[in-house]
């Protein structure tokens, strides 16, 4: 069996461990607590160590789905989990602009570690007053459309969107030089 | 309210009375440190991080290998001990303690101090926790 290590990241609240749940055909391993800094007033619980589910979608090949914490100050599990990663999925939540520069901070951490495939997944575009995808890959600072990663919208909530994603990432994987 | 001079002061004094013992950190289950006595050199926010972290993991892990309720998860270094503790739904209490410790002593103290600071986080409605 060949084992793909996919990263999910992003800002709090941005969908990872839903992406997660999801999609795994095992029961995800979850590490989900009651959450008591500012992410309370936006959800009643926050993942403090790391998400993990795992797909097949060939007979011999499974991809691992690893979801990171979203709060910097468990940014030692980010560079666990990305050192191992072959490909990751960078989750922005479109309607909420006030998380893009925590959002941001997660991108140049991952680009600083890993020189990897990646997507960038624009979550809650179907939330009133979501911002729309050039927009959001400015206050990302990807100002050259001919060189940022691709962008596409994703509903972490919705198992055909989610795993159109994966396939799209999957892609770009196989059409990377090296697999690490 | 959490009485949090209350906690620390408990903390303060464990780390000052136990000679083996050099740090302890009050934690809430997502990774925020309530009350610390810790080594000077020791990065408190990313320690009630990683103490968050590595408690669900252990709960994790003992779950799947239907190890029960899980009360402590140790880690044992040359230099000595980190030993995190359950103390209640709202608070994970981490010790380190150096080499020369024995583990039976260092567990009864624990212990000791997890019964002197459980009351006082019953006390606290889990709302107020939140900053
Ligand atoms: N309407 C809508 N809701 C979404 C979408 N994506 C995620 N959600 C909801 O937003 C919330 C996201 O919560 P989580 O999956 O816990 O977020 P997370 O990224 O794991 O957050 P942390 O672990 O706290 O960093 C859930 O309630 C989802 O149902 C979307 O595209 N549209
Ligand atoms: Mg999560």
């Amino acid at each position: 069996m060949e084992v793909l290590r996919i990263v999910i990241t992003g800002a709090v609240g941005a969908g990872k461990t839903t992406l997660i749940r999801t999609i795994s055909e095992i029961q995800v391993v979850d590490t989900d607590r009651q959450a008591t800094d500012e992410t309370a007033l936006l959800k009643p619980t926050t993942t403090v160590a790391f998400d993990f589910g795992r797909l097949t979608f060939a007979p011999n090949q499974a991809l691992h789905l690893y979801g990171t914490p979203g709060q910097a100050r468990f940014d030692f599990i980010w560079d666990i989990l990305i050192q191992k990663a072959h490909a990751y999925i960078f989750l922005v939540d479109a309607h909420r602009p006030q998380d893009f520069r925590s959002g941001r901070r997660i991108l140049s951490f991952m680009n600083q570690r890993a020189k990897i495939p990646m997507l960038i997944g624009l979550t809650h575009m179907d939330c009133p007053g979501a911002w729309d995808l050039d927009d959001i890959a400015l206050a990302l600072g990807l100002f050259d459309e001919a060189t940022r990663p691709a962008m596409v919208p994703i509903n972490p909530t919705q198992p055909s969107s989610v795993s159109q994603a994966l396939m799209r990432l999957v892609q770009e994987l196989m059409k990377a030089p090296v697999l690490n | 309210m959490i009485n949090i001079i209350a906690i620390q002061s408990i903390l303060q004094s464990f780390v000052s009375d136990i000679s083996d013992i050099q740090g302890a950190t009050l934690v809430s289950p997502d990774g925020l440190a309530i009350a610390s006595a810790l080594p000077e050199r020791v990065d408190e926010e990313r320690i009630a991080a990683m103490t968050a972290a590595m408690l669900s993991i252990g709960e994790r892990i003992g779950r799947e290998l239907a190890r029960g309720q899980i009360d402590r998860v140790i880690v044992v270094g040359e230099k000595g001990y980190s030993v995190l503790v359950n103390c209640s739904d709202d608070a994970v209490l981490l010790i380190l303690a150096n080499a020369n410790a024995k583990q039976g002593l260092l567990f009864l103290e624990i212990k000791r101090a997890v019964a002197e600071l459980v009351p006082l986080l019953a006390e606290q409605p889990k709302a107020n926790l939140l900053t």
